[in-house]
């Protein structure tokens, strides 16, 4: 279980990104972040992995608290936290096979990994995860050459290399079109419900969340203005989340007449 | 601030008119350097032909200065090799240079200030400069040669390596650190395979701009094919001083084209 308690974050002198923001994400369940842009989704999502260094507050990933692991004990917790991206930031000249095997990289000694000296059990295990994600026939391909939905697939697979216990997913279907983002959203949702994961991911099409998320967290201003199950989702709340967004729109136009 | 035009017309007018006032001002600074340094445009002109066909004339090889292609071929090939074995030493060296100067990879603010200085002085220093200094310490060798290529490229390969490695995606990095990558593993599995085909590219382009700078260097150090060029050219051998500057030009041109096979090969 995931869970955040008065987390804070401040960029600079008193711009308030993350006002004590808490919330959980259970094993088996999809949870999703939604709130308009520049709430503060992507700082939530990079601070449970310490990619962004929070201010106050405490992650707990099963009853560990991420910030105040030092060095070592920060890159093998990182190692069971798998994280896809919008822009799928794979090694674009690498093959799909390899950027699978860099999800062993925090469970590698310096050298190994440097070098890319992987056991056989782990290039079967990279394999396996490819067919798993449909992407059999590409394991040595090129990732500049695959399609965005493709290559999310492939940021999936190296998630999965990782044995994750979490997968955060920074807008992961952003950039690709309805029939990737089908696949990619069934493959997230597949995964919390058979492996037990905790899928916990960003996205700002609220149709999707409604669809696949079991769990939702609203977020406005930096601050939680909602957590519920998805079927306590109604208009009102919706509202709630995007309220500022749409009076700041409001504003913005007032301005510009 | 937003520019303000009240019609398409009036934007592009102005446009002109600054396109217009650009160009008088370069004119006017021709004519005044022109009057300045006496400078006779048209007479100038004129002597351009006749001057051609003399260097033609004197310069074309004929049938007897195939008897230099011995030397001359030996020469060419020692130069090529200082050319490439200097590029290559200097891109390894470069390699660990960028990676400790680049924002993207270095440990830390004073590295990445210390690189850029000493990249840049290595740099701007000519290459002409180079060989004259460094023949004082190591005297008239080929080694000479191969240290001042190899310092000038040092420079210019720091540089351009550490612009590429800074061009890469932050978050491509991000991205193996969040798998769990320490430090070398990131630099190792990341940075260098995004930037391999550039920095390959760079390194294609230093060998040939030394191929030409290693003839230059050789008139100073006493070595290679520049030597031979002086040499035939004061004791008035034109014809073979001639075959001298077509086999460089062809030489360039067929590395110009391998390095582009090579290139296309690998992007």
């Amino acid at each position: 279980m995931l869970k955040v308690n008065q987390l804070d974050k401040t960029y600079g002198q008193d711009k308030h990104s993350l006002k004590s923001v808490s919330f959980t994400a259970q094993p088996g369940e999809v949870t999703a972040i939604i709130g308009p842009s520049g709430a503060g989704k992507t700082t939530i999502l990079r601070s449970v992995n310490q990619l962004i260094r929070d201010d106050g507050g405490q992650i707990l990933l099963d009853d560990q608290d991420i910030r105040q692991a030092n060095k070592a004990e920060l890159r093998k917790i990182r190692h069971h936290i798998g994280m896809i991206f919008q822009n799928y930031n794979l090694i674009s000249p690498l093959t799909a096979l390899e950027n699978v095997l860099h999800g062993r990289l925090g469970a590698k000694s310096t050298l190994a990994g440097m070098f890319g000296l992987y056991s056989t059990a782990e290039k079967t295990e990279a394999l396996a995860l490819l067919a798993e994600v449909g992407l059999k026939d590409y394991a040595y391909q090129r990732c500049d050459q695959l399609s965005g939905g493709q290559q999310q697939r492939v940021g999936i697979a190296r998630a999965l290399m990782q044995h994750p216990k979490m997968i955060l997913c920074d807008e992961p279907i952003a950039s690709l079109d309805p029939k990737s983002t089908k696949i990619v959203m069934d493959i997230l949702r597949k995964l919390a419900r058979e492996k037990k994961l905790i899928i916990l991911i960003n996205l700002h099409q609220i149709d999707i969340a409604m669809s696949y998320a079991d769990h939702i967290i609203g977020i406005n201003d930096g601050a939680i203005v909602f957590e519920g199950p998805t079927a306590q989702v109604n208009d009102a709340v919706l509202q709630k989340i995007y309220r500022q967004a749409t009076e700041q729109k409001a504003k913005v136009a007032a301005n510009e007449a | 601030m937003k520019p303000k035009y009240t019609s398409p017309q009036q934007f592009f007018r102005q446009r002109r008119t600054r396109m217009g006032i650009v160009f008088a001002i370069l004119l006017a600074i021709y004519l005044g350097s022109v009057f300045l340094v006496k400078f006779q445009t048209f007479s100038s002109l004129a002597q351009v032909p006749a001057g051609l066909i003399w260097l033609f004339k004197t310069f074309i090889p004929n049938q007897h200065t195939t008897t230099y292609l011995g030397p001359i071929f030996y020469q060419l090939w020692r130069t090529l090799i200082v050319s490439i074995s200097s590029t290559i030493c200097a891109a390894i060296l470069s390699l660990m240079f960028a990676v400790l100067g680049a924002k993207t990879t270095s440990p830390n603010r004073g590295f990445q200030l210390t690189v850029r200085f000493g990249a840049s002085l290595l740099r701007n220093i000519p290459v002409v400069a180079w060989a004259m200094i460094l023949l004082f310490s190591f005297k008239q060798s080929d080694f000479t040669g191969f240290l001042a290529l190899f310092f000038m490229t040092l420079g210019y390969l720091t540089r351009a390596f550490t612009e590429t490695m800074e061009d890469l995606d932050a978050e491509k990095l991000q991205a193996l650190q969040a798998v769990g990558a320490n430090y070398f593993q990131c630099v190792f599995c990341g940075v260098l395979p995004e930037a391999a085909s550039t920095m390959t590219s760079w390194v294609l382009y230093m060998i040939e701009n030394n191929i030409r700078d290693a003839t230059l260097v050789g008139l100073l150090t006493g070595t290679g094919i520049g030597f031979l060029f002086s040499q035939y050219f004061k004791s008035i051998r034109y014809d073979a001083a001639g075959l001298i500057v077509l086999l460089i030009a062809v030489l360039v041109i067929v590395l110009e084209l391998t390095s582009t096979q090579i290139r296309r090969a690998i992007a």
